[in-house]
C-alpha cells in the first residue's frame, strides 16, 4: 500500500497531523474536540444538511461545515468562537421549532443526542411561538414506529438502509418543513427488520416496538456480548431491567460490527423469556417427562449412563454437542467423552467444513484466515455459494461497505440467485448443486462443465489472477476435498489470498475447533497424532482411544440398530436434523438433553436438563471467520443451569460412581485457561478478549501424514437458515416469527 | 398497467433517450399524469418497473414537485399565481374570487371533478400580472370578469385561447433598447427554422465549428465578458474553461431553463419566439467544451415552450444543425429538452443536475463544481437560457464588440422585466449599465396613476429591496452589488407608495418556505418559521420584539445554509425590514395604511 501523505493543521490552536483526505471534522475528534453533528456518520455518504458543525476557517469567509471539508496542509480552524457557538446555538433553536418537547415521554429522553446537544449548545429558552406542524404518529411494522414531528431529517434512516443495507425500504417524502421519510409500502415498512433506523436515529422519531415506553435508559444495566443467532458473532449490547433483557443493539459502536445488527441480533432476545422454557429438570416416567430436583435428575443421569458404560462398553455411549453453547462447554463435552468415557463418539452439526478448510491449509491454516475486518478491507471478495444477506448479514453487511468505500469488487459463483448480486462485478450463475464443480475446474480445469460457464469461470479467474489480496468467501456449498480445489487455486493467486468458510450459528467454528468431531482432537489434530494426544492425556488424566468416533448422523442410525445405548445432546436437536422425524431415539435405552426448550429431541429424552441460552452465561465463542469473543451472563431466568454447570455436576456425580474425574474448573475462565494451552491457536492474548475484543485464533495444524480430508456427502449440511429463522431457537423467537416477512422470504 | 398506445410510445421514447435510464422518471410522471390526471399507485408500479427503480424512489421523487399529483385533481386545474408581481397587479383578489366562484379552496377540487384551484408560486408571467394557468395554459392581465369568461368557456367545453406569447414582450421598442438577442421578436413564425435562417440564424454555429476553435470560441465569451444571465453572474468564459480537457469521461451542456425566479419572465420569450437561437448557443457551448450531449432543463409550467423548443430542436435536426456531423465539421451534438415538475430550488445547478437525473432536487455539496463533477459524474457546464442565447451574437459580432455594448466587466445587453405599479410592464432588452431609474420612468413608463415610487425589487424576489432613493444608479452586476443589492436574473419588481411592505416581506417569506427543498435545518425551518411570523404580524398579532427578531432569524439563515435558497429568502427579508421598520412598527399600532391587511384596518 502506498503511503498517506500527512497534513499538518492547526485547530484550535493545536496541531494535528491527519492522513491526506481526513474531514476536517475527524480531525477535530482526533483531539478530542467535538464538533456537534446530526447528520455526519461516519461510513455513510456526506450530507451538510444538519449545519452543526459549522466551524471558522481562515481565509474563508463564511463559516464551513467540517463535515465535508477535507483537511488541508496549513488549514487553521476554530470550533470554538463566538461566530461558531451562536451558528450552533441559533441552528439547534431552528430544530426546535417543529421539534416537539415531549422529551419526558419519548424513548429516547436520557439518550438522545438532540437533547444532549441543546444541554450543551443550546439556548434555554424558545423564542418560537407559532404552531408547530404536527402528524400522528405511524406504526410501520411490529418494529418500527415513526414520530414524524421529532424528525429532524438527517437522513441517516434513509442512508444506513440504502447504502448500508441495499435494502432501501425508508425513503423522503414531501418537501421544505413538510418533509418526512415514508416507508416503502405505502403505510408501513417491507424490509429486513433490521431495525438499524431505529439505532441509528438520534432522537425519538423512529422507535422501535419491542422497546417503546418499556423503561427509560438510565434505568437499565448494559451487557456486552456476542448474538447467539448466525456464526458472524455481533456484538450485542443487551439492555437489562431486574434480570430481563429489554432491548439490543450496539450503539457503543464497539466489536467486530460496528454498530450492525441485523433483525436477529437486535430483537431475537425474546425467546429467554418464552412460557415453554423448561426451567426445571424433567424426568421420563413411563411415557411422560416429570419435573423432578436437581438432585434426582443428576444422579439418574450419571447412574445410567455408568451401567450402560460398563455393560457396553465405551462405543455404546455418544455425544452430540452443540453449535451454540460456548467453546468452554464444547470442550468440557469432549473431554468428558473422550477422557470419561474413552470414546470419540463426539460430534455436532456441521454446517461448514471448518476442519476441511483448516486440513486444506495444512500448516498455513494460522495465517489465512480472513477476519470480518479484512473482509472488510478486501479489494476482491470471491463468494462461492451461501446468501450472506439470509445466513451471513454481517459478511453481507462488510462486503457492502467495501464496496461502498473503497470499490471492493466483488465476484459470485453461485447457483442461488442472491441479493448480494446486485453489488457484484461479476456473477457466474451455476446450476444447482455445481459450486463445487466450477471450483474443481477452477483449480484443475477438470470436469465437464458447459461451454458457456467455462467461458465465465475462465473470465473470472483472469479477473481474479489481477487482484492483491483475494478473500475467498464460501458455504457449505464446498466441503471436504473441492476445499482443497479451492486452496489450490487460491495458492496461485498473487497477493495474500484469505479464507473464510460460512457457517451456521453463533459457536459452529467453536465446535470444531474444540474437537467436537468424532476424528480429530482440539484443534483438530489427528486422533493418532501422539504429541497432541498424549499432552491431552496427561492433562485430563486419562487414557485417549485412537479409534474414530462416530459422526452425529451415524449415532442417530447407531441408535436404530442399538449398537449405540446412551446418547448424550447438550443444545442441539439431532432427532429434527439427521433423522428422518419418525426415526426417532430408536433403541436408545438412555437418551439425555440439555436444553431450553422441548424440541423434537427434548420430546423423546429420558432426561432433560434445564439450560441457560448464550445471553444467561459466561463464557467465549468463536465465529465463523475464527475470532474469539467473550459471553457475558446479561440475564437470568429461574431455575435454568449453563451447560458449563450441567456438566460440571455430572463429572462429580460420576467421579462418585468410579467413573472419569470430576471437573474441578470454577468459572468458564478457567476454562478457557485450559483451552488456551490444550487448543493450538487458541492461545491468544486475554487483554483483547477482557476489553471487549475479538481475538482471530491462529489455529496450528498439522496433516501428520493423512491425505488431504474428505468428507461424506451430506455432512456438512447448512440449516439454510433466513434473516427471520435461527433453527430450533428460533421457532421461539415469537416477535421475529410474528413478522409478515418472516413468512415472505424463503 | 395498460396504459394508451400515445402514452406506451411516450415512455419507450423517454426510457431510451437518457444516458441513465432514471433521467426520465420526471417526464414520465408529467406525461402519465396529463393523460390520467394524477398518478396513481399502479403508475408508481409502472415506472419503477420500467426505470428498474424500487417503488419508494419513485414516490420520494414525485412528492418533491409540487406539480406532480397523488390524489386525483380536477380536470381542468386552475392555478392562480399570488406571488409577489401578480400580488401587486392584485393576485390575491383574483385568487379570492376564483376561491367563490368555483366554491372550492385551495389545493381543492369540486365536487364533480372538473375544477381544481390551487395558490401557486410564481409562474413566469410577471409582465402579464395577474395571471393564472388552466393546466398549462396561460391566461394574462386578468381581472374576475375574464376569469368567469374562462371558466364558463371551460364549463360549457370550451378552452379559452390562452395568452399565445407572454404579455409584455410584444410592444413598441424603446429607443433606449438595444434589441440584440431579442431582436427576432415579434417576426411572424421566428420560432421557425427557415424565420431564424432569412435573420442571420446558424452563421455563428457555422463560424464557430468552421473557422474557429474550442479556445479562441472561449476567449471569444471571455472578451465579451458575458456574466450569468440567471442570477449569480458568474462570467461565462470563464466557467466553460474549468472543464477539463483531458477528461476520459463524456461532457455535458445544460441550458437552465427552469426560470422560476418571482418576477422574471425572459427565458419564456426567448425560447417560445427564438428558440433556434439558443439551440444555436448551446451547441457552441458543447463545441467550446467538446461534449456532445446538451440538455434543455426547462419547468414543467412551461410546456407549450416546450413544445415549441422540441420541434425547432426536431427542425434543427432534420436541417443537420443537430447530430453527427454537423455541418461537415465532424462535430457531434445532440440535444434534449426535458421537463421539470415544479421545484424553484431545481434553478440551483446542483439540484437541477440532481432533478435531471430522476431524483428529488437536492442540491450537492460543492465542491467538486458542476464543471469537474456535474451531471451523472461528468463534466458539465451550466448556463441560463439568455447567457446561452447571447453566445451567437457574441461569435458573430465578436466578444469586443459584445462586451462594448455593456460596461466594463459587465458586457452586452440585458433582458429586462419589469412588473408591479409600473405603466409599461414588459421585457425589455437594454444595455448593461442602463441607469435605473432612467429605466423604470423612461422606458417601462414610470409609476401607474401617477403615483409615487416606494420601492424596487432589482432583479427578481431574491434581490435585497431597494428604496425609492437608492435607485439612481446603473444596473450592472457591480453597481448593484455595491448598492447592496443584485442585478439578480432580471426580474425587476416595482412597487409603489401604496404597498404595504409588511405584506411583500410576508409574501416573499412564503415563497421560500414553499420552495425550500428540506434538505438544510435553516432554511428548512428558518424560512417556515420566518412564514409564520410574518403571517401572523401581517394580521395584526405582532409583538414589539417580532420586528427584530425578523431580521435577527433571517441573519441566522444567512450564509450558513446548504445553498442559496436560504440567502436569497434572508437577504430580501433583512432589507425589508431594516428599510421599512415603520411600517412594522405601524401595523404593531394596528395601523396599516395600505389596506392590505383586512383583518387588521378597522379591527382596532
Amino acid at each position: 500500500m502506498a503511503e498517506t501523505k500527512l497534513i499538518n493543521l492547526k485547530i484550535n490552536g493545536r496541531d494535528v497531523q491527519v492522513p491526506q483526505g481526513t474531514l476536517v471534522i475527524e480531525a477535530t475528534r482526533r483531539l478530542g474536540i467535538e464538533v456537534p453533528s446530526f447528520c455526519y456518520y461516519p461510513g455513510l455518504s456526506l450530507q451538510a444538511a444538519c449545519r452543526m458543525c459549522l466551524v471558522e476557517v481562515e481565509k474563508m469567509p463564511k463559516l464551513q461545515t467540517a463535515c465535508t471539508l477535507v483537511a488541508s496542509e496549513g488549514m487553521v480552524v476554530r470550533t470554538n468562537t463566538d461566530q461558531v457557538r451562536n451558528a450552533r446555538k441559533y441552528m439547534l433553536e431552528f430544530l426546535l421549532t417543529n421539534h416537539p418537547l415531549d422529551c419526558p415521554v419519548c424513548d429516547k429522553g436520557g439518550e438522545c443526542e438532540l437533547q444532549d446537544m441543546v444541554f450543551r449548545y443550546g439556548a434555554d429558552s424558545s423564542r418560537f411561538v407559532e404552531e408547530k406542524i404536527h402528524r400522528p404518529e405511524e406504526k410501520w411494522s411490529d418494529l418500527v414506529y415513526y414520530d414524524a414531528p421529532r424528525c429532524i431529517l438527517c437522513f441517516r434512516c434513509v442512508r444506513v438502509c440504502d447504502e448500508g443495507m441495499d435494502v432501501k425500504a425508508l425513503g423522503v417524502g414531501m418537501r421544505g418543513a413538510n418533509s418526512i421519510i415514508i416507508p416503502n409500502g405505502g403505510d408501513h415498512l417491507d424490509c429486513e427488520e433490521c431495525g438499524m433506523c431505529i439505532d441509528i436515529c438520534p432522537v425519538g422519531a423512529l422507535t422501535s416496538g419491542t422497546y417503546r415506553y418499556k423503561t427509560r435508559p438510565w434505568e437499565m444495566q448494559y451487557v456486552s456480548t456476542i448474538c447467539t443467532h448466525c456464526s458472524n458473532g455481533c456484538k450485542t449490547t443487551l439492555s437489562v431491567r431486574n434480570h430481563e433483557i429489554l432491548r439490543a443493539n450496539n450503539r457503543d459502536l464497539s466489536g467486530i460490527n460496528n454498530d450492525f445488527l441485523c433483525v436477529k441480533g437486535r430483537f431475537g432476545f425474546d425467546f429467554t423469556k418464552h412460557p415453554e422454557r423448561i426451567k426445571q429438570p424433567l424426568l421420563r416416567k413411563g411415557e411422560k417427562l416429570y419435573p423432578v430436583s436437581w438432585e434426582e435428575a443428576a444422579q439418574a443421569a450419571a447412574k445410567q449412563l455408568n451401567e450402560l458404560h460398563a455393560a457396553y462398553g465405551p462405543e455404546s455411549v455418544g455425544f452430540i454437542g452443540s453449535n451454540r453453547t460456548s467453546n468452554e462447554e464444547n470442550y468440557l463435552l469432549q473431554r468428558m467423552a473422550r477422557a470419561t468415557f474413552g470414546t470419540n463418539n463426539i460430534d455436532h452439526h456441521r454446517t461448514a467444513d471448518y476442519a476441511g478448510l483448516v486440513t486444506a491449509l495444512g500448516d498455513r491454516a494460522a495465517d489465512s484466515s480472513l477476519t470480518m475486518e479484512q473482509l472488510y478491507q478486501s479489494k476482491a471478495v470471491l463468494l462461492i455459494g451461501n446468501d450472506p444477506t439470509n445466513q451471513n448479514p454481517l459478511v453481507g453487511w462488510q462486503i457492502r461497505a467495501g464496496i461502498r468505500h473503497h470499490d471492493t469488487k466483488l465476484f459470485l459463483l453461485n447457483s442461488r440467485e442472491i441479493k448480494l448480486a446486485r453489488k457484484a462485478t461479476q456473477s457466474v450463475q451455476v446450476p444447482t448443486g455445481q459450486e463445487a464443480a466450477a471450483v474443481r475446474w477452477l483449480a484443475t480445469g477438470e470436469g465437464e462443465l458447459p461451454h458457456e460457464l467455462t467461458e465465465q469461470l475462465t473470465a473470472l479467474r483472469a479477473a481474479l489472477e489481477a487482484e492483491q489480496d483475494v478473500a475467498l468467501v464460501f458455504g457449505s456449498e464446498l466441503a471436504g476435498a473441492t476445499i482443497g480445489h479451492l486452496v489450490a487455486f487460491g495458492s496461485k493467486l498473487p497477493g495474500t489470498t484469505r479464507y473464510m468458510a460460512l457457517g451456521d450459528y453463533a459457536n459452529s467454528r467453536g465446535a470444531a475447533d474444540m474437537g467436537v468431531l468424532p476424528d480429530r482432537l482440539p484443534g483438530y489434530a489427528y486422533l493418532d497424532n501422539k504429541t497432541v494426544a498424549e499432552a491431552l492425556e496427561n492433562l485430563w488424566d486419562a487414557k485417549l482411544s485412537a479409534k474414530p468416533g462416530l459422526t452425529a448422523p451415524q449415532m442417530v442410525e447407531a441408535a436404530q440398530s442399538g449398537t449405540l445405548k446412551a446418547l448424550y445432546v447438550v443444545g442441539a436437536n439431532p432427532l429434527a436434523h439427521f433423522g428422518t422425524l419418525g426415526f426417532g431415539r430408536g433403541k436408545l435405552q438412555l437418551l439425555i438433553v440439555h436444553e431450553m426448550f422441548l424440541t423434537e429431541t427434548a420430546k423423546q429424552a429420558d432426561i432433560v436438563f434445564p439450560a441457560a441460552s448464550a445471553y444467561e452465561k459466561d463464557g467465549s465463542v468463536t465465529n465463523t471467520s475464527g475470532q474469539i469473543q467473550l459471553l457475558h451472563k446479561a440475564g437470568e431466568v429461574m431455575g435454568t443451569r449453563s451447560d458449563f454447570d450441567l456438566l460440571r455436576i455430572l463429572s462429580h456425580q460420576l467421579e462418585k460412581l468410579g467413573l472419569g474425574k470430576a471437573f474441578h474448573y470454577k468459572t468458564p475462565a478457567a476454562v478457557f485457561e485450559e483451552i488456551r494451552k490444550a487448543v493450538p491457536g487458541y492461545n491468544v492474548h486475554p487483554a483483547g478478549l477482557l476489553t471487549g475484543g475479538a481475538e482471530p485464533t491462529k489455529i496450528q495444524f498439522s496433516r501428520n501424514g493423512h491425505e488431504p480430508y474428505n468428507v461424506p456427502v451430506q455432512l456438512i449440511r447448512s440449516a439454510n437458515d433466513n434473516l427471520f429463522t435461527s433453527g430450533s431457537l428460533g421457532r421461539f423467537c415469537t416477535m421475529m416469527q410474528s413478522l409478515p416477512e418472516a413468512e415472505a422470504k424463503p | 398497467m395498460e396504459l394508451s398506445p400515445k402514452l406506451a410510445a411516450k415512455f419507450e421514447l423517454l426510457q431510451n433517450h437518457y444516458p441513465v435510464k432514471r433521467s426520465a422518471l420526471v417526464p414520465m410522471m408529467m406525461y402519465a399524469q396529463d393523460e390520467y390526471g394524477y398518478i396513481s399507485d399502479d403508475m408508481v408500479n409502472e415506472l419503477a418497473s420500467r426505470l428498474d427503480l424500487r417503488p419508494v424512489e419513485v414516490e420520494e421523487t414525485l412528492a418533491y414537485y409540487s406539480m406532480l399529483h397523488r390524489k386525483p385533481i380536477g380536470k381542468h386545474h386552475v392555478q392562480v399565481c399570488t406571488n409577489v408581481a401578480c400580488m401587486l397587479r392584485g393576485g390575491a383578489q383574483l385568487l379570492q374570487h376564483a376561491k367563490k366562484r368555483l366554491e372550492i379552496g385551495h389545493k381543492e377540487t369540486t365536487q364533480d371533478g372538473v375544477f381544481s384551484l390551487e395558490e401557486v408560486e410564481c409562474i413566469g408571467a410577471c409582465t402579464g400580472a395577474p395571471a393564472m394557468q388552466v393546466n398549462y395554459d396561460y391566461y394574462e392581465n386578468l381581472t374576475p370578469l375574464k376569469f368567469d369568461r374562462i371558466i364558463e368557456d371551460l364549463d360549457n367545453g370550451n378552452r379559452s385561447a390562452p395568452v399565445p406569447v407572454i404579455t409584455g414582450a410584444l410592444r413598441e421598442r424603446n429607443a433606449l433598447e438595444i434589441p440584440l438577442i431579442s431582436k427576432r421578436w415579434g417576426i411572424k413564425d421566428s420560432h421557425k427554422i427557415d424565420v431564424y435562417l432569412q435573420n442571420g440564424g446558424y452563421q455563428a454555429l457555422e463560424k464557430a465549428l468552421k473557422q474557429m476553435t474550442p479556445e479562441s470560441i472561449i476567449d471569444e465569451v471571455k472578451k465579451s465578458s458575458l456574466r450569468g444571465r440567471g442570477g449569480a453572474g458568474f462570467p461565462t468564459g470563464m466557467k466553460w474553461s474549468f472543464v477539463p480537457k483531458d477528461s476520459p469521461k463524456p461532457k455535458y451542456v445544460i441550458c437552465n431553463a427552469d426560470e422560476s425566479e418571482p418576477g422574471s419572465c425572459k427565458d419564456r420569450p426567448l425560447m417560445e419566439m427564438d428558440p433556434h437561437q439558443l439551440i444555436e448557443g448551446i451547441i457552441i457551448a458543447g463545441r467550446a467544451i467538446d461534449a456532445h450531449r446538451g440538455f434543455i432543463y426547462i419547468r414543467g409550467e412551461y410546456r407549450y415552450v416546450l413544445d415549441i423548443v422540441d420541434a425547432a430542436i426536431a427542425e434543427a435536426y432534420a436541417r443537420g444543425y443537430l447530430g453527427n456531423n454537423i455541418l461537415g465539421s465532424g462535430f457531434d451534438f445532440d440535444l434534449l429538452i426535458h421537463t421539470g415538475a415544479g421545484a424553484y430550488e431545481c434553478g440551483e445547478e446542483s439540484a437541477l443536475m440532481e432533478s435531471l437525473e430522476g431524483k428529488r432536487g437536492y442540491p450537492r455539496i460543492k465542491p467538486p463544481f458542476p464543471a469537474i463533477v456535474g451531471l451523472y459524474g461528468c463534466p458539465t457546464i451550466i448556463n441560463n437560457v439568455e447567457s446561452l442565447s447571447s453566445v451567437p451574437a457574441i461569435i458573430l459580432e465578436g466578444g469586443e464588440a459584445y462586451a462594448n455594448r455593456g460596461t466594463p466587466k459587465n458586457g452586452g445587453t440585458r433582458l429586462l422585466c419589469v412588473s408591479g405599479h409600473v405603466n409599461k410592464p414588459g421585457i425589455y432588452e437594454i444595455p448593461l449599465g442602463m441607469n435605473m431609474k432612467k429605466f423604470i420612468y423612461e422606458v417601462a413608463g414610470g409609476i401607474r396613476g401617477g403615483k409615487k415610487l416606494k420601492a424596487v425589487i432589482p432583479g427578481g424576489s431574491s434581490c435585497p429591496f431597494l428604496k425609492a432613493d437608492e435607485i439612481d444608479i446603473p444596473m450592472d452586476y457591480d453597481s448593484l452589488a455595491k448598492a447592496g443589492s443584485m442585478l439578480g436574473s432580471g426580474g425587476m419588481v416595482v412597487m409603489d407608495e401604496d404597498t404595504c411592505m409588511v405584506d411583500m416581506a410576508r409574501r416573499v417569506m412564503h415563497f421560500y418556505a414553499h420552495e425550500s427543498c428540506g434538505w438544510c435545518i435553516p432554511c428548512r425551518e428558518g424560512t417556515s418559521w420566518l412564514r409564520k411570523m410574518l403571517e401572523r404580524f401581517h394580521a395584526g398579532f405582532g409583538r414589539p420584539e417580532d420586528i427584530d427578531m425578523v431580521g435577527e432569524l433571517a441573519k441566522n439563515m444567512l450564509g450558513r445554509t446548504f445553498c442559496p435558497l436560504g440567502d436569497a429568502a434572508a437577504m430580501p427579508t433583512i432589507s425589508i425590514v431594516t428599510k421599512f421598520r415603520s411600517e412594522f412598527e405601524d401595523h404593531l399600532h394596528g395601523r396599516c395604511a395600505y389596506k392590505s391587511a383586512e383583518a387588521l384596518v378597522g379591527s382596532r
